[in-house]
């Protein structure tokens, strides 16, 4: 059956409307970050109006956000460096074996994957503070380690399921031991999901919020918790947050459209080809 | 067949990360959950299930179950509905799909808190892009965050906005996936778009959908970051939901053992409810009736 044209404009259009509709929280937003305060509050809504990026400037310049930026940028690149490694390499095991082991520990770092944030938020916070911990970067990055490495060891596994046994045995042949089948054979074929699990872990970590509002503070905080404290209740500040908002999803928005192929399995950490 | 000794190896540095990190801390939430423990108060002393029992008779906790469930069932309905349908659309379309797609899914990437900003500049009342447009047809909008029962309606469409995107994406890929002979098959015999999509693609892919809705299932009992900044948990306690309760004991009234308890209890229902899930799932698919 050959779809008619004009049910396929029908449908075309109805999908756009939903699109649109969709976006115009972003579009707002980005329309406020661009407006002087007397164009942002008018009613009904202005859409012709002078911008400016004043705001965007004063935000990380003058507001210094760029020290939250920088917090960020070290918690979220610290996970990720210990996080993927050691997570690769569980994860290379875990293609490898066979039998109920190693399927239970795939159950269970699924159903780790799972567990409320809050129940771990409570011990990390009662332990950072007898450890003198908290607003520092090492429990911050631990705690993010910890909801990480599910994730982590469930993606990369997906991509060593890819990689043929075969391989494995004719390294094995060659004379390779265990590790240099993983780390000369096996790894360099993944090495395109590598990066993707090394990007979605960095996102997870510059994304998270309950954790980074518990256990950071004045000298340790990130832009998730800089933007839910700065001025959100008062109307003078609304396009100075405004403008920071945008900046915060601006780099991650880029990141996923360059990897919008990946995204499915990405966002399904493998689970669904496992 | 190659000599697997020695695999277990490499699981080494992530199992003691796991038990330094997330095992440990996990224990010790449980060990907490049996204390009475105020954090800055006196030293904490063992209740044995006191926290427990106090929460069973304790009427937020009840009140918090139940809007936990309604914000669930809700969002996650409303997701699995819309993007299934978005996602049917776009298997039907036959041009202008990757654009489409691509547009579709930006908000499913923007940072949680930052998404609960947007949605708050749309919803705050009178100044909100939603009450200005309402309010240019001279009608009076609603109190979107300040009554209960649109609070609560607010907080669903700001999960939903997030991750019916999600959806689309996972179910627009499964819908691929099924094979094309079976649904010609069905067209021949008649079938129109809606008894192909029911009786033939969605039974296709059911474990996916199961799994979709498992996945989204529990990570909606522990929303929290959009709730946080739309509501905190207000009016009221119109949007606390069994996270933000565990947040207000933990982190403002420092109950840290009767907060605990209450984390042990939400994994144990959210457990309970993906177990039943799936029970309910396999049972049709066994033709029980």
């Amino acid at each position: 059956m050959r779809p008619s044209r004009a049910s396929q404009t029908l449908l075309f259009l109805a999908l756009c409307a939903f699109t649109v509709v969709n976006l115009t929280p972003i579009i707002w937003a980005f329309l406020t970050s661009i407006k002087l305060p007397v164009d942002a509050f008018s009613v009904p809504p202005k859409l012709i109006f002078t911008p400016t990026f004043e705001f965007h400037y004063q935000v990380w310049v003058e507001k210094e956000f760029w020290r939250f930026l920088i917090n960020s940028a070290v918690i979220a690149v610290s996970t990720v460096c210990i996080s993927v490694p050691i997570g690769t390499m569980a994860a290379f095991a875990l293609s490898r074996m066979r039998g109920s082991g190693s399927r239970g520990i795939l159950f269970g770092l699924l159903a780790m994957r799972m567990f409320p944030h809050i129940l771990l938020a409570i011990p990390f916070f009662v332990l950072a503070q007898g450890l003198s911990l908290i607003d520092t970067y090492p429990a911050m990055v631990l705690a993010l380690v910890a909801i990480n490495q599910p994730f982590t060891i469930w993606m990369m596994r997906s991509f060593f399921m890819d990689v043929p046994l075969e391989l494995d045995e004719a390294a094995r042949i060659d004379g390779c031991n265990l590790w240099q089948v993983f780390y000369q054979v096996a790894l360099p074929v993944v090495r395109p999901g590598l990066w993707i699990t090394c990007l979605f872990s960095l996102l997870l970590a510059y994304n998270e919020f309950l954790f980074a509002l518990v256990l950071t503070g004045p000298s340790t905080k990130t832009l998730p918790v800089a933007i839910a404290e700065y001025g959100a209740e008062d109307l003078n500040y609304w396009s100075l947050s405004a403008a920071a908002a945008i900046g915060i999803m601006l780099p991650i928005v880029l990141f996923m459209m360059a990897l919008q192929r990946h995204l499915v399995r990405g966002l399904a950490f493998g689970a669904v080809k496992g | 067949m190659q000599t697997q000794r020695g695999l277990w190896l490499f699981l080494v540095p992530s199992g003691l990360m796991i038990a330094l990190v997330l095992l440990y801390p996990l224990g010790y939430a449980i060990y907490l959950s049996f204390f009475n423990y105020y954090l800055g108060g006196q030293e904490p002393s063992f209740i044995g299930l006191g926290n427990y029992t106090a929460l069973l008779g304790d009427e937020r906790f009840w009140s918090s179950i139940g809007k936990t469930v309604m914000i669930v069932a809700g969002a996650v309905s409303l997701e699995f509905v819309l993007g299934l349908a978005v996602a049917f659309g776009l298997y039907k379309l036959t041009f202008g799909v990757k654009p489409l797609n691509l547009l579709m899914f930006l908000p499913h990437i923007v940072t949680p808190v930052v998404a609960a900003l947007f949605l708050r500049w749309i919803f705050t009342g009178r100044w909100g892009l939603l009450d200005a447009i309402i309010m240019s047809f001279n009608i009076f909008p609603p109190d979107w965050l300040g009554t209960p029962g649109w609070a609560r309606f607010t907080v669903i469409l700001a999960d939903a906005w997030q991750f019916t995107p999600f959806m689309i994406l996972v179910l627009y890929a499964g819908l691929n996936t099924v094979d094309s002979s079976q649904i010609e098959s069905a067209q021949m015999d008649g079938a129109g778009n809606w008894t192909v999509l029911t009786k033939v693609m969605l039974p296709a892919i059911k474990p996916l959908i199961l799994f979709v809705l498992a996945i989204r299932i529990m990570d909606a009992f522990r929303f929290f970051d959009q709730i946080y900044v739309l509501t905190a948990g207000g009016p009221g306690t119109a949007t606390e939901t069994l996270t933000m309760y565990t947040y207000a004991l933990a982190f403002r009234l420092l109950e840290i053992g009767k907060a605990s308890a209450l984390g042990v209890l939400t994994l144990l229902l959210s457990a309970l409810t993906i177990g039943l899930l799936i029970a309910v799932l396999y049972r049709r698919d066994k033709g029980a009736f």
